[in-house]
């Protein structure tokens, strides 16, 4: 009783803090009740919490007892799984040494145990009390799109892709994916591979469509010249014009990043990372692979448009890209879990 | 819906100066409780023995009254005592005087000390022993003397002699 009236005398600061690998993004909201009373935002040029940083932090936080710290779950090993009770789980993978959160009784983010050990460590100057998942992140992000469009949903960070696909606010499907780790090897190769042949890589993703009927005779289909694949593809074409209006113009309003070499670079390690999760998607027999024609993509970088051609020109999807300030939406989390 | 992994820390409006300052202000305002009510108990315990000491007085008053009572009565009692004390020397002084100026011829059968006389009942050889021998220093004491002779056997006298001081001038004489 005592401490919700101190709780209620005080304003509420949320600190939400995104490393990156060369930068650190701080959005800092006080609130009182409701209202958001003051922010700030501030990028740091580093990739670690330095005194700077935690000066900036202290000098909001000093004001109120009542901080809150957020972070983006940023480890390399996490996921999401489309089950909940803890007999199905063990069909996707062994959580033993994960952590896990329950969502609608349909789905599950994990993460390593040891990780989130770490990160608190990695935060040990301020103290965390919030640590969400990228994949949470997407689902509260398009939390209107999830609850009746099937498609794929992509956050974009700096260094990490996330992939999810939601269909009628259940999780299909889920990968979180590093840059940094993916060999540049292989990504070179499949420059060179989608460089040399696009229409084979056209071919290839229409014929993984087909695994949705029959995945053992997955070899057997490989073959570009199909009719019945032509014909299905067309089908696809003509129901993604009729998607709504409203994402059209939304599209549309988005700002077209100009391209330069580093970002064209990256912009296409993160189609090579969504076109490799797909195919994950539909080889994977755990997973329903149903066909998707959509891509939402929560831009969380400022991604250029050459991504969004990538995807539309080799992949045939409808792309949607939403900017999305991270550590803002960190913020809005948090705020939802204090039930302001 | 909740979306993080794990829960926030508590958190508490006592930071360490609220803390800091809160200990301040209660043991202060516990030190001033403690002395209000140290107050509260001297007070109390004074009130009660002022009563105390007043009830006291009173007894102590009474019991004054009394003693200066007893104090009146003893030293009325002394007043007397030395009166019975002094009469009873005097009257020691005055049988001493009296059995030396009886001389060994002369025998008292009886004598009536009063208040203001002697009156002396004996047996004497002859009037002339007695007149010269004890009536004379007799009446050197007393202011009026009374003799009376009976004849005895052998031609013996009893005799009966009456004497009495004059009061108002033994009091002029006391002044």
């Amino acid at each position: 009783m005592l401490s919700k009236l101190f709780e209620s005398l005080y304003n509420k600061v949320i600190v939400s803090i995104v490393l990156n690998r060369k930068s650190c993004s701080v959005y800092i909201e006080i609130c009182s009740k409701s209202t958001v009373v003051d922010s700030q935002t501030k990028t740091f040029e580093t990739a670690t919490i330095n005194q700077e940083i935690i000066e900036f932090v202290s000098s909001y936080t000093k004001e109120s007892p009542y901080s809150y710290y957020s972070v983006l779950d940023t480890s390399v090993d996490q996921g999401a799984i489309p089950a909940c009770k803890k007999s199905e789980l063990s069909y996707y993978k062994n959580l033993d040494s994960y952590e896990y959160k329950c969502f609608d009784e349909k789905w599950v983010c994990y993460t390593l145990k040891n990780d989130l050990y770490e990160m608190k460590q990695q935060y040990k100057d301020f103290g965390v009390d919030f640590i969400f998942s990228p994949i949470s992140i997407i689902y509260n992000f398009f939390e209107d799109k999830v609850k009746s469009h099937f498609a794929l949903y992509v956050l974009v960070q700096d260094n990490f892709v996330s992939l999810s696909v939601f269909e009628n606010s259940a999780l299909m499907f889920a990968q979180h994916l590093d840059m940094k780790t993916s060999s540049d090897e292989e990504l070179s190769a499949s420059v060179i591979e989608v460089n040399s042949d696009l229409e084979e890589s056209i071919g290839i993703d229409l014929d993984d469509v087909d695994v949705i009927e029959e995945m053992e005779d997955m070899e057997d289909l490989d073959d570009f010249g199909d009719i019945e694949d032509l014909d299905s593809l067309e089908e696809i074409d003509e129901f993604s014009e009729s998607q709504d209006i409203e994402e059209e113009f939304f599209e549309i309003d988005e700002p077209i990043v100009e391209s330069d070499d580093d970002s064209v670079n990256e912009d296409y390690q993160r189609f090579t990372l969504i076109q490799k999760s797909l195919g994950d998607y539909y080889n994977d027999k755990h997973y329903s692979s149903n066909f998707i024609e959509t891509i939402y993509i929560a831009d969380g970088v400022g991604v250029s448009s050459d991504l969004k051609k990538y995807l539309e020109e080799e992949m045939f999807l409808n792309v949607y890209i939403r900017r999305l300030d991270i550590p803002m939406e960190i913020c809005s989390l948090a705020k939802g879990e204090l039930g302001l | 819906m909740k979306y993080s992994y794990i829960t926030p820390r508590d958190k508490s409006a006592l930071t360490q100066e609220v803390q800091l300052l809160l200990s301040f202000f209660t043991i202060t305002i516990l030190m001033l409780f403690l002395t209000y009510t140290f107050l509260l108990y001297k007070n109390y315990s004074f009130k009660h023995e002022k009563q105390e000491i007043l009830i006291k007085k009173e007894k102590l008053k009474k019991s004054f009254l009394v003693m200066e009572e007893e104090i009146v009565y003893i030293e009325k009692q002394k007043l007397l005592s030395e009166n019975i004390y002094t009469k009873n020397i005097v009257l020691k002084d005055s049988i001493s005087n009296l059995f030396d100026l009886i001389p060994s011829r002369i025998t008292l059968t009886q004598a009536k000390l009063l208040k203001n006389g002697l009156i002396l009942y004996g047996i004497t050889p002859n009037k002339d022993i007695y007149n010269f021998m004890l009536q004379a220093p007799l009446r050197s004491i007393f202011h009026k003397t009374y003799s009376s002779f009976y004849p005895a056997q052998k031609g013996w006298y009893r005799f009966v002699s009456t004497n009495y001081i004059n009061e108002e001038k033994e009091e002029k004489i006391d002044e």
